[in-house]
């Protein structure tokens, strides 16, 4: 899309079908980690402390230039930088791809599956999606200039949500209401642990509008001023608020309409009277509610449905974004048919939308087995939807009889497993990935891994890497391809 | 107040990896088929799930 960079960080679960497990998740996952980079070589480990919880050999950059590492325990990819919907949905199924195949390679296939959601139902833990855009340094990120953004991901998750039966307790944390500060379990937030279904995964675990942690007070905006690039042109806005998307569509359909309206923002054409009253509780009250209207309050007093937040910011983009590219047409096409046909039977949107694809399934197999919405199974069901074990998943089982759109196919994933965009800043990260692998073959490469760990012979940063010996190579422009540069600097280090 | 968008890119686009076929071509967004999917083989799937893997499920908090 146009002037967009666009990357997306996804958290796996780990499922153990084992009473008795004699391995925790973290053991399975160090397996895989383990099997990616030693045996398949699909990359190169970081030899280098990258902070306090990566210490050397706890993850690394990949020949398609994206990352995998453990993070608090969980497998996590990081896709390249894309400069494309198409791209970014292909390298997003390549990193699920990547986990699953070493997963079956190792023949752990019947012991673990991989899952590709948001929530424990059980312990109430949550690990993250995490969404990046590129915008420029000029971009507005004040409270007053991202009151739209708020309005419009408060409300996106309409679409967007992957949907859990259920919902999270109280989350440790405090909540801003007008000048007080008070804890979240005060206001009975995240209560509602009978609620048979709601449409998002994350919305109870975010008790805030704008704050810089991940771990706690997760906030609708992240504000962590971390651009991973030259910091005098650019901004990374970082959202964690999303669900992992299993439907291609709704992986598109996130991005896309939420580059739109950062541009809108950009550009000064966003709609500014939407400003809702309350962010965080309308974010939980979208999710939750049963009946599906979708109501929220405005600053200004007025009550208004997401659906038609939506549709204003959908109005503005059609005014300002139209015919700019052809995926900026395809989104604005999608944009509104979706939110069309969210206006009737949900059942219209299974195979786009993940929450009413699953709200689907559920419900066929509660009428089937006439079962109440407590019966535990139904747990499990959601679970399995996010199964990434194409022969089990119950995503992969609507794909299967061909009841779910493609934005892709199987062997333009099979190529982003292994290869980057080749317009942006991946292009030359991958050149450097594929040359040290080729440099540190086999034993040898172990060998400097183990005990080269005070003078590493590279260091693998997302704008930045050096090579032992070598001047650092900074890389500030996500657009820049570097490739030329990259190779030339390459040969001269082999020289 | 009027923002600028992005730095003019300083290279020109590159075909970046093979495009996805067209919906003419069998791929690319379609609306998905109408009428029913086959429940049968839904249910096959749903039904062979451990009733118990949510609570197996034991996952830390990330990020």
């Amino acid at each position: 899309m146009l002037n967009r960079i666009f990357g997306l960080e996804t958290e796996y679960g780990l499922l153990i079908h084992e009473d008795h497990p004699d391995h925790s998740p973290t053991w399975f996952a160090h397996k895989i980690r383990d099997h990616l980079f030693h045996v398949q070589r699909r990359g190169v480990l970081d030899l280098h402390h990258r902070g306090h919880d990566e210490p050397p050999g706890n993850g690394g950059f990949l020949t398609n230039a994206g990352r995998i590492y453990l993070d608090m325990g969980h497998l996590e990819y990081a896709s390249p930088e894309c400069h494309s919907l198409t791209d970014i949905v292909a390298s997003d199924r390549a990193g699920d791809r990547l986990l699953q195949q070493a997963i079956e390679d190792l023949g752990f296939s019947d012991r673990v599956s991989l899952i590709k959601n948001n929530i424990d139902h059980e312990t109430d833990a949550t690990f993250g999606s995490h969404e990046n855009y590129l915008v420029s340094r000029r971009f507005p990120f004040s409270r007053r200039g991202m009151a739209p953004l708020v309005a419009f991901l408060v409300t996106r998750q309409i679409f967007t949500g992957s949907g859990r039966v259920g919902s999270a307790g109280p989350q440790d944390a405090w909540i801003q209401m007008d000048r007080l500060i008070i804890p979240r379990v005060a206001m009975g937030a995240g209560a509602g642990a009978s609620l048979p279904f709601q449409i998002s995964q994350r919305a109870d675990y975010i008790v805030n509008d704008f704050f810089e942690w991940v771990q706690h007070n997760r906030a609708i905006v992240n504000t962590r001023d971390e651009p991973l690039a030259d910091p005098n042109q650019y901004r990374r806005i970082h959202l964690l608020l999303g669900d992992s998307n299993m439907t291609e569509f709704a992986t598109a359909l996130k991005l896309g309409t939420t580059g739109l309206v950062l541009q809108l923002i950009e550009e000064g054409h966003a709609p500014h009277d939407l400003e809702i009253s309350e962010p965080v509780e309308a974010l939980q009250e979208i999710s939750q509610d049963q009946e599906r209207q979708w109501l929220v309050q405005l600053h200004s007093q007025k009550t208004i449905s997401a659906l038609d937040i939506q549709e204003q910011f959908l109005d503005s983009a059609v005014q300002h974004c139209k015919g700019q590219d052809e995926e900026t047409d395809w989104v604005l096409t999608q944009w509104e048919a979706v939110l069309r046909d969210l206006r009737g039977d949900y059942q219209k949107l299974v195979g786009r939308v993940d929450w009413a694809s699953k709200l689907w399934l559920l419900e066929c197999y509660r009428d089937a087995e006439n079962l109440d919405w407590h019966a535990p199974m139904l747990k499990s069901l959601d679970l399995e939807y996010h199964n990434l074990n194409q022969t089990k998943g119950l995503y992969y089982g609507l794909l299967e009889e061909g009841r779910v759109p493609r934005l892709t196919t199987d062997t333009f994933i099979q190529l982003a497993m292994d290869q980057a965009p080749k317009n942006t800043r991946a292009h030359g990260r991958s050149e450097l990935v594929k040359h040290l692998i080729g440099s540190w073959s086999g034993a040898g490469f172990d060998q400097a891994a183990n005990s080269e760990r005070l003078f590493p012979p590279y260091v693998i940063n997302w704008s930045i890497f050096q090579v032992r010996d070598r001047a650092p190579f900074p890389m500030p422009d996500p657009f820049k391809t570097y490739v030329e540069d990259v190779r030339t600097h390459l040969q001269s280090v082999t020289a | 107040m009027k923002h600028s968008t992005m730095p003019e890119r300083r290279e020109g686009p590159v075909d970046p990896m093979p495009k996805s076929p067209r919906p003419e071509e069998g791929g690319g967004p379609r609306r998905p088929e109408t009428g029913s999917p086959d429940k049968d083989s839904l249910m096959k799937r749903m039904r062979k799930v451990d009733p118990k893997q949510a609570e197996r499920y034991r996952q830390r908090t990330g990020e």
